[in-house]
């Protein structure tokens, strides 16, 4: 017998009573007057930054304000004017070592706990999203979720090869429960909501 | 009548301030996850959504598993099932020498804690490097992890300053978490960029979807899976879960319980394998599917990892994660170690105070407290019942059951009081050990009662 086989017949073997799937269906669940407000107070709780793009505003020049001294730039999006060169088309994946800045598409946003959903679709390798010193995401105003049942409903809608929720610099407090920020990923995130 | 566990704790309780420290430490991060779970009104709601969801999982593994597979392989991954820690081992080994793997990347995984990967693929000649900080600096140290998310939570700032001077060259004295953080950062992403594979563990096993998820705050597994296109993943069974819409309630649980933020920095669905490469899941059941069929810990299956259970633990507090035999410490740990062998770890049942905090906190609600309760009175049939305790237990049965000897006894009792404490307190009286004796009242309620002293209303 193959080890899968026996492992199936020994689960088999050994379950007794059985459980139904409970509904998930959340009564009085924890809602915000204003999403997109919501989103922005826990984008700085989390440590990074969401700025709300005004009308007339220039995206370009909001990652410039934001990062002045950012010499090598990366975005595979082509409106991304300010970008120094196209991570799809480096000669390998470690050429991505050294970047300032990554400017990324998300997809969603969800307001309790300031995570933006990125999916790799235009970008070759994934190592963008976490390589860069600083990462910038985009996400629309109107695709800000209240929780995570909300974004999971859909994700259920929505094919990708690889996604994360991304909430926030990568951070660590193993040295004694101090916090800090930039432990191998992004050192600051910035969420622009467009 | 001490155990392993009590003799290991009184040697970490030796260092007072660190001891003092370690408490206080892991009391806040219990604080902060009741901070950030009353934020949330549906607290409750979801963690019943949580026990009811792993419940249906646990009851229907083999299907969900079937399931998993399918999706997994129809993603392009490569699925493997190991029975116990020897196959997953030699899973993991055959992959890497099939590709000649000599620098191999690894973020944490309690799996490959509980089958000894590590030690085996150091010893086969290849470089196996823990890629979270705290897995790191332990690694570093030649020691095992004390907590299962704050792995060096028994370490101090200094001891990581020395370590990082030898190893990484980091400046003499310095301390400072910040710049130290930095440094393992620096090396690090070295060795991201030049492993020739990596591995994850895995929080959550997508069977409707084959996603694999993995929840970090460095970002570690992420950056180890970047680089080299060789990535494996590990789970243990149970890790299963129906669908995304089940993840809804899960994420929002997991780092709430576990530190007190609101998700973790990084929540990531792997599905397909990279350009050009290859994904290798590994399913493992090293003793799981058996747990199954015993009704009073089959719960144990719910664990979702989480540590809120250690935090909150008393005794864990206080006596530090080494204190325990098993790999996995507090009560999730004292009870996963008797599930797997109860004769092994029977000094860890003693390491409870069933004060039922844990129980409390647990976000997939398990009974721990309950638990252990459950395990302490099954002792004697594993032959690890204490023999001092059992002759205790037998003469006071002896008493009890004959009402003028126990009267006599009662009226007896005030003599302690009198006692000399040489004879109170010395090496056959285990329980004075750290312990004061109540003052023995003069009458017995009994005595009390017949003699009317006992004044005020009875309520029916």
């Amino acid at each position: 017998m193959s080890s899968r086989e026996s492992i199936l017949e020994s689960i088999k073997k050994h379950t007794k009573a059985k459980h139904e799937m409970p509904s998930l269906e959340i009564i009085n669940p924890l809602t915000y007057a204003d999403n997109i407000q919501a989103f922005c107070d826990m984008e700085k709780i989390v440590g990074g930054t969401a700025h709300v793009l005004k009308q007339g505003e220039d995206i370009d020049q909001v990652i410039k304000t934001y990062f002045p001294d950012a010499k090598r730039i990366g975005s595979v999006l082509p409106f991304i004017k300010c970008a120094t060169y196209n991570p799809n088309e480096v000669e390998k994946v470690q050429d991505l070592n050294g970047t300032d800045v990554a400017v990324v598409q998300g997809k969603i946003g969800v307001a309790e706990n300031a995570a933006v959903w990125v999916s790799q679709e235009l970008e070759t390798y994934k190592a963008i999203y976490f390589i860069a010193e600083a990462l910038v995401v985009l996400v629309d105003r109107n695709e800000i979720k209240t929780n995570m049942h909300e974004a999971y409903a859909w994700l259920e809608k929505h094919d990708y090869k690889f996604g994360a929720f991304i909430s926030g610099p990568s951070k660590t407090a193993d040295i004694e429960q101090a916090l800090v920020f930039g432990a191998h990923g992004a050192r600051q995130v910035l969420v622009i909501l467009t | 009548m001490s155990t392993k566990h009590s003799k290991a704790a009184e040697k970490f309780l030796k260092n007072k301030a660190q001891a003092q420290w370690h408490n206080e430490t892991l009391w806040m991060v219990r604080e902060k996850r009741d901070k950030i779970s009353k934020e949330v009104p549906e607290w409750e709601q979801l963690r019943h959504k949580s026990q009811d969801i792993k419940r249906y999982t646990n009851s229907h593994l083999a299907e969900l598993l079937v399931q998993f597979e399918e999706n997994a392989t129809k993603n392009g991954a490569i699925v493997h099932w190991a029975k116990d820690d020897e196959e997953y081992r030699e899973i993991v080994y055959k992959i890497l020498k099939n590709h000649k793997v000599e620098r191999f990347i690894k973020s944490k995984s309690m799996l490959s804690e509980e089958c000894g990967l590590n030690p085996f693929l150091i010893e086969k000649g290849i470089d196996v490097v823990e890629s979270d900080l705290g897995e790191r600096i332990l690694q570093f140290m030649d020691l095992p992890p004390s907590h299962i998310v704050l792995p060096a939570i028994h370490i101090k700032r200094e001891q990581v300053g020395e370590v990082f001077e030898e190893k990484l060259g980091t400046e003499k004295g310095n301390s400072d978490p910040t710049y130290l953080t930095h440094a393992a950062r620096k090396s690090l992403r070295d060795n991201f960029l030049h492993a020739q594979a990596a591995m994850t563990g895995c929080n959550f096993a997508v069977a409707s979807t084959g996603d694999v998820v993995v929840c970090t705050n460095e970002g570690n597994a992420d950056m180890g899976t970047s680089c080299p296109t060789l990535n494996i993943a590990a789970l243990g069974l149970e890790k299963i879960v129906p669908n995304l819409e089940s993840l809804g309630v899960f994420t929002r649980l997991l780092a709430r319980s576990a530190t007190g933020q609101p998700i973790t920095t990084y929540t990531s669905h792997y599905r397909n394998p990279r350009q050009g490469g290859e994904y290798h899941i590994i399913i493992v059941d090293n003793g799981r599917s058996e747990l199954l069929a015993d009704a009073d810990h089959v719960d144990l299956l719910n664990c979702l990892r989480c540590g809120a259970c250690m935090n909150t633990c008393p005794v864990y507090r206080r006596s530090g994660g080494y204190s325990y035999t098993y790999f996995i410490p507090g009560p999730i740990g004292v009870n996963l170690s008797m599930a797997k062998d109860p004769r092994k770890y029977s000094d860890n049942v003693s390491a409870c105070s069933l004060c039922l905090s844990c129980s409390q906190v647990c976000p997939s609600r398990i009974d721990l407290g309950e638990q252990i309760y459950k395990w302490r009175q099954k002792l004697d049939s594993v032959g690890k019942a204490s023999k001092e305790k059992k002759v205790i237990s037998g003469g006071l049965k002896f008493v009890i059951e004959r009402p003028k000897l126990f009267n006599f006894a009662l009226k007896c009792a005030p003599i302690v009081n009198v006692t000399p404490r040489f004879m109170k307190y010395n090496g056959l009286n285990d329980w004075g050990k750290g312990r004061e004796l109540p003052e023995f009242a003069k009458e017995s309620f009994n005595t009390m009662w017949k003699k009317n002293k006992i004044q005020g209303e009875v309520k029916r």
